[in-house]
């Protein structure tokens, strides 16, 4: 199957394997490999790689501040093996839980610590 | 027979939705410099809105996509950043506007300053879109929005001359104060084509999940629906250019004398009506205005979103209103006066009209979105051209506004 990586992968809408969604692909990895051609090995999902993408020093400082908010877990990208994927149309499905991510960690802790105490939540 | 109610409801929804502070604001100050004289300017940025709402709802209808979802994942993050941030700021200064009038209408009522109403205010948005679903949002609102017709009412027993008010839709120059003139050109336009419209109507295409088969649906309600609320925009020029002038007012720049505007009208209940239209009018506009905003961040991040999801399944999207209402209210508490921030947000719009609407329209002419639904030459042509006159009014005219001092 052909597929056009920047126009069918990048940026498109990610869903977890129960329909849920889980953010974008944000970026894309390659592996280079010796004697082999070079292969698309993962997907990112981060706000550090979208900060990358507009400016490296942007991409540092989110990646310090994420890693001093999130931990250890948070300090690089979260990334997805290619071989997770299915291209399904509208959207990109990963068959992961997105709630065993780091993805959804922070909305997550929003809804403990301050959406869900609210209220008719 | 479903898809009849659904064309009754949409009517009423965007007869109902179209007034708010910043249409009113800039109708009645039009009327009140410069008689019929800007009535073109409405005409024009009606039919862009048309055109433009058509498109988004056809453009859910046939991709399942909404615009910053699908803008995002055809020119990439580093090119969406820009629409998106620019969409935010001038949506946080509309919002702070429509927060600020419903404050106003409050103060009218109970004699208690505006700013004492903005926490309050903020609070009242935030709780119904907290509570309510999204059929509420969209159809209560508009119904009770229908107290706006009251202008309509006010312009036919003023009894203009017809003829006078048919001249106005002919775009000419001014005789006298010609930065006014086209700033105020400018800020109707703006006020006419503001993006969260057409934002919030393709979310909800989204939410009350349309295919193809609502297109003509679609036509019918962004077509009619728009040109009756444009009608009544229409209609507080025409009061304003008959009440305003005999009052010896041509400069409408505070609430005190906006609100005598339906006063020759309705006697003593004018300021009452005034106040409840406004108010009306403005909260139905806050409200949708905070959910644009967290459409827009949660579509263009991916992140779950829904008006009737439980906040607790989307607790991003909750925090991205939540914040919106409460961070524009912050303007009003500051003191700035919402109709000098209407004025300004509405200019400001038309200024940034074309870093939305000129990668839209790349969208709605692309097959891999729309399929058979793409863009024809009318539709590309009518918006182009609007959106770039008033790019190009607004470039011009704000600065004279600031700097000329008048």
């Amino acid at each position: 199957m052909r597929v056009d990586l920047i126009r069918d992968v990048l940026d498109k809408q990610l869903v977890d394997r129960n329909d849920r969604k889980m953010g974008k692909v944000d970026g894309l990895v390659m592996q280079m490999r010796e004697g082999e051609p070079p292969r698309i090995a993962f997907i990112e999902v981060s706000t550090i790689t979208l900060a990358r993408r507009l400016s490296m020093r942007l991409g540092k400082i989110v990646a310090r501040l994420s890693a001093k908010l999130g931990g250890q877990r948070h300090a690089a990208p979260f990334r997805i093996a290619w071989s997770k994927l299915t291209l399904t149309g509208n959207d990109v499905t990963v068959g992961v839980d997105a709630d065993e991510t780091p993805t959804q960690d922070w909305q997550r802790w929003l809804k403990r610590n301050l959406i869900g105490r609210i209220p008719g939540a | 027979m479903k898809k009849i109610l659904e064309i009754a409801l949409g009517l009423v929804t965007s007869i109902g939705g179209f007034l708010e502070i910043g249409s009113l604001t800039t109708a009645a100050q039009a009327g009140a410099a410069f008689g019929f004289e800007l009535l073109w300017a409405i005409a024009l940025g009606t039919a862009c809105i048309i055109f433009l709402v058509e498109m988004s709802g056809r453009f859910a209808a046939a991709s399942h996509h909404t615009i910053p979802d699908a803008l995002r994942e055809r020119f990439g993050f580093d090119f969406f950043i820009i629409p998106l941030t620019s969409t935010l700021i001038v949506n946080f200064l509309v919002l702070g506007a429509e927060i600020g009038g419903v404050c106003l209408a409050l103060q009218l009522l109970t004699g208690i300053g505006f700013r004492w109403w903005a926490i309050p205010v903020a609070f009242v948005v935030w709780l119904m879109i907290w509570l309510g679903t999204f059929g509420f949002i969209e159809k209560g609102a508009s119904f009770l929005g229908l107290i706006t017709l009251c202008f309509v009412v006010a312009a036919f027993m003023l009894h203009p001359s017809w003829s006078e008010v048919g001249k106005g839709f002919a775009p000419g120059l001014p005789a006298h104060d010609k930065a006014n003139y086209w700033f105020i050109a400018v800020s109707i336009l703006g006020a006419s084509i503001t993006p969260y419209l057409y934002f919030f109507y393709s979310s909800g295409a989204i939410e009350d999940k349309w295919d193809e088969t609502y297109i003509p649906v679609n036509r019918i309600i962004a077509g009619s629906g728009m040109s009756f609320g444009g009608t009544i925009a229409v209609a507080v020029l025409i009061v304003a250019a008959l009440v305003f002038p005999r009052m010896g007012v041509t400069q409408v720049d505070s609430i005190d004398k906006l609100s005598q505007i339906l006063t020759p009208v309705f006697g003593r209940w004018g300021v009452t009506l005034f106040a409840a239209s406004l108010g009306i009018a403005c909260l139905g506009a806050a409200l949708e205005l905070s959910l644009t905003q967290a459409y827009l961040v949660a579509q263009g991040f991916g992140w779950n979103w829904g008006e009737d999801l439980e906040p607790k399944e989307d607790a991003g999207f909750a925090l991205a209103y939540t914040l919106a209402a409460f961070i524009s209210a912050l303007l009003v508490v500051v003191g700035v006066d919402p109709l000098k921030l209407t004025v300004f947000s509405m200019a400001l719009t038309a200024a940034t009209l074309p870093l939305t609407v000129v990668p839209f329209l790349f969208l709605m002419n692309d097959e891999r979105y729309v399929g058979e639904y793409r863009n024809g030459f009318l539709s590309n042509a009518v918006v182009l051209f609007i959106i770039g006159l008033a790019f190009v009014l607004a470039v011009v005219s704000i600065p004279l506004q600031i700097y000329g001092g008048s």
